[in-house]
């Protein structure tokens, strides 16, 4: 099967566990203005804009010759979970015949994903499966370690740029790792490597952290929030981010009586805000903001995609938050309009402005 | 006491269970005038810009509402009218929104969370949560629901003979006896596929419904229709809408694009509408596949009365000549 999924962060672990199942792999090109260009074109106009970058990818992806796409799917109240519906409509009209593989919740319709994941199978033995998952798990893990460092070091490097080019470099490794042992050596290499940037002393007073939170695919996907982490890091903030892929996948695949991940006690410091679940990932925004302003960091960056449905809920919230906590956030709405230059200045003002709280603090 | 009730999002579809609900248990019921400038101007003032315009007409009718000097504003949270549904996220969040967007405001409102398992929400657990502040007693709760479902059920079979929800409302309240607002048999049918709250408000969708059957037109929409042969065609999707009340609008659609009485579809909806993104999408893609015109009308808190106008009557026209035409040819 010539298999394809939507873009989103390290790709190169869903990359790894497709193939280690013994499938052609075709990855859609990393979204661009053009893949942008294309979804907007096809997409329905309101549609939020993880919608419109993953229709590109798919259009670029199915001319490269993908023959099934594999997603996700979801029972609201989020859009996110009929993406794919709408998809498979607009490829079909435009003359693709692409079948999807949606991981739908386990416990709805059982029989379908046990079909699904028979199809994935494919030829490879159970114990194969069981192998490559927890070898894949085990890579995210260690790559989200990586990944935190970059975000720490990026901040105080000499030589502008460097942590992000190690990071390639590492991404590159471990994709082409396949055994335990490689993984193994690959993490080694690329902790080595991180300990070879140069990097300026700071005193630990006078570091300064900003969290990003907000919806998954803006968050994570760095090619189209404007480079959000590496921005703030060139500008010598350390950044860290609501969504790691090990900590959703730890909190997603655990049933909820033995769930002890980070994430179940990040929804408990929403609840005064948000006391239900609406969908997407309002709870969780909230939530870390609170946790953030309780861990001691200067600032957040709240990212949301146009008009997306429950980040409305939390963008309406967040100035209550902000002011009650005393965190400074920053409300930034992505689409295709990136007007950059706009961005970047908000984001030079709001770091400006967190810099000179901190002095009239000391004084 | 007086309980506030804004005239906005489901006080369309609920406002007959709500008003005699509380009315018998003897409280006054105000609610807001019909939306006008001021009341969207006063809600685009305190909300997120990004919000869609029922939600921002919604606030603006709150804020309205609290110049009224009521004792409690009814906000419940709609969460789901059916197993499996939910409401669109912004619904489930709307206490949220207010409460946390206005100082103090919290012992005001009154906000239960509504489950229920259809769109008859008059059921205990729903109400429950009211005794202890409004202090009623469960026996008078319970008495009070029985009569508001009554007249809910019959405002529902006053939809079902082809009324709109506002004519309903008056004839299960008792507020008009028989009307003969039932256009006669009219020489276009076109269904409407739109929320309540975008249709019915005659400053959001600048009265559509009105502005057709002036046009002799004979306008369907989707609480016309009845509630099974609904169901059926949604069930004929391959994967369920998740929220209750764009499934209907869906079922809607397609219903209107099978049925041989329809000669046209149109979809009215608010600008930065969430699901209604897709509904549109998919019933703009389909619309060549059944060979019924389709348009949409997207509204926002700008009114341009003219161009509705204009758009309306060239899409019956083209309907009426294309019906001549085929006429002619046959």
């Amino acid at each position: 099967m010539r298999v394809s999924f939507p873009y989103m962060g390290t790709t190169v672990v869903y990359k790894k566990l497709l193939e280690l199942l013994g499938h052609e792999v075709i990855m859609p090109p990393k979204p661009s203005q053009h893949t942008i260009n294309l979804g907007v074109k096809y997409s329905p106009e309101f549609a939020c804009f993880p919608m419109k970058v993953i229709t590109g990818s798919y259009l670029q992806a199915a001319e490269l010759g993908a023959e099934v796409i594999i997603t996700s799917g979801g029972h609201g109240p989020c859009r996110a979970g009929f993406y794919e519906q709408v998809h498979r409509r607009i490829l079909k009209e435009e003359g693709f015949d692409i079948d999807f593989i949606v991981f739908n919740s386990m416990f709805r319709d059982s029989k379908q994903f046990f079909k699904n994941i028979m199809k994935l199978k494919g030829n490879s033995s159970w114990l194969k499966v069981g192998q490559s998952l927890f070898m894949v798990y085990d890579m995210i893990r260690k790559l989200d370690k990586l990944e935190k460092r970059v975000q720490k070091i990026r901040a105080y490097e000499i030589k502008k740029g460097e942590a992000t080019r190690v990071w390639d470099i590492i991404q590159n490794q471990f994709d082409r790792a396949n055994c335990k042992g490689s993984i193994q050596k690959a993490f080694y290499d690329g902790s080595q490597q991180l300990d070879q940037i140069k990097t300026y002393n700071v005193n630990e007073k006078e570091k300064m952290r900003i969290g990003i939170v907000g919806e998954i695919y803006v968050v994570m996907e760095a090619s189209i929030n404007m480079k959000m982490e590496e921005l703030l890091g060139n500008l010598g903030a350390e950044v860290e981010r609501s969504q790691y892929l090990s900590q959703w996948v730890a909190y997603n695949a655990l049933p909820a009586f033995i769930n002890q991940t980070h994430e179940v006690e990040i929804l408990k410091k929403g609840e005064p805000y948000i006391p239900i679940n609406i969908g997407g990932h309002a709870k969780q925004t909230v939530g870390h903001i609170v946790d953030y302003s309780q861990r001691g960091f200067d600032g957040v960056i709240h990212l949301m995609p146009f008009g997306c449905l429950p980040e409305l809920v939390s963008q309406s919230i967040i100035p209550k938050i902000s002011q009650s906590l005393n965190i400074p956030v920053l409300t930034l709405s992505i689409d295709e309009q990136s007007g950059t230059a706009n961005s970047l200045t908000r984001v030079e003002a709001f770091i400006d402005l967190i810099k000179g709280k901190r002095i009239k603090k000391i004084s | 006491m007086k309980i506030g009730i804004p005239k906005s999002l489901l006080y369309y579809y609920y406002y007959p269970l709500w008003k005699t609900y509380f009315e018998e248990l003897g409280f006054e019921v105000v609610s807001t005038p019909a939306t006008s400038k001021s009341i969207i101007d006063l809600g685009i003032k305190h909300s997120v810009p990004e919000l869609c315009v029922p939600i921002k007409v919604y606030i603006g009718h709150f804020l309205k509402l609290l110049e009224e000097n009521v004792d409690y504003i009814y906000v419940p949270r709609f969460i789901s009218v059916l197993k499996g549904q939910y409401f669109c996220p912004k619904f489930m969040g709307l206490p949220d929104m207010i409460r946390h967007s206005f100082e103090g405001i919290e012992e005001k409102m009154l906000m239960p969370s509504i489950t229920a398992k259809n769109d008859n929400i008059a059921e205990y657990n729903n109400f429950r949560p009211l005794e202890e502040k409004l202090a009623i007693s469960p026996k008078a709760n319970k008495k009070a629901l029985e009569k508001a479902c009554k007249i809910w059920e019959s405002f529902r079979n006053y939809c079902y003979l082809g009324y709109t929800v506002v004519e309903a409302s008056d004839l299960a309240l008792g507020n008009i006896k028989e009307a003969k607002i039932l256009p006669a048999k009219a020489s276009v049918t076109i269904g409407v596929v739109g929320y309540v709250y975008n249709l019915y408000d005659s400053y959001i969708s600048m009265d559509i419904v009105k502005k057709l059957r002036e046009m002799d037109v004979s306008v369907k929409t989707f609480e016309m229709l009845n509630e099974n042969s609904l169901n059926k065609k949604i069930k004929t999707m391959a994967k369920n809408l998740f929220w209750t009340f764009s499934d209907k609008l869906i079922g809607a659609g397609y219903s209107f694009y099978d049925d041989e009485n329809i000669d046209g579809v149109i979809h009215v909806t608010a600008f930065g509408c969430g699901p209604d993104s897709f509904i549109g999408k998919l019933l703009e893609l389909d619309s060549p596949v059944y060979e019924k015109p389709f348009m949409t009308i997207r509204v926002d808190e700008h009114s341009g009365e003219n161009h509705l106008q204009t758009r309306i009557e060239a899409f019956v026209d083209m309907i009426k000549r294309k019906k001549l035409k085929a006429k002619r040819g046959a």
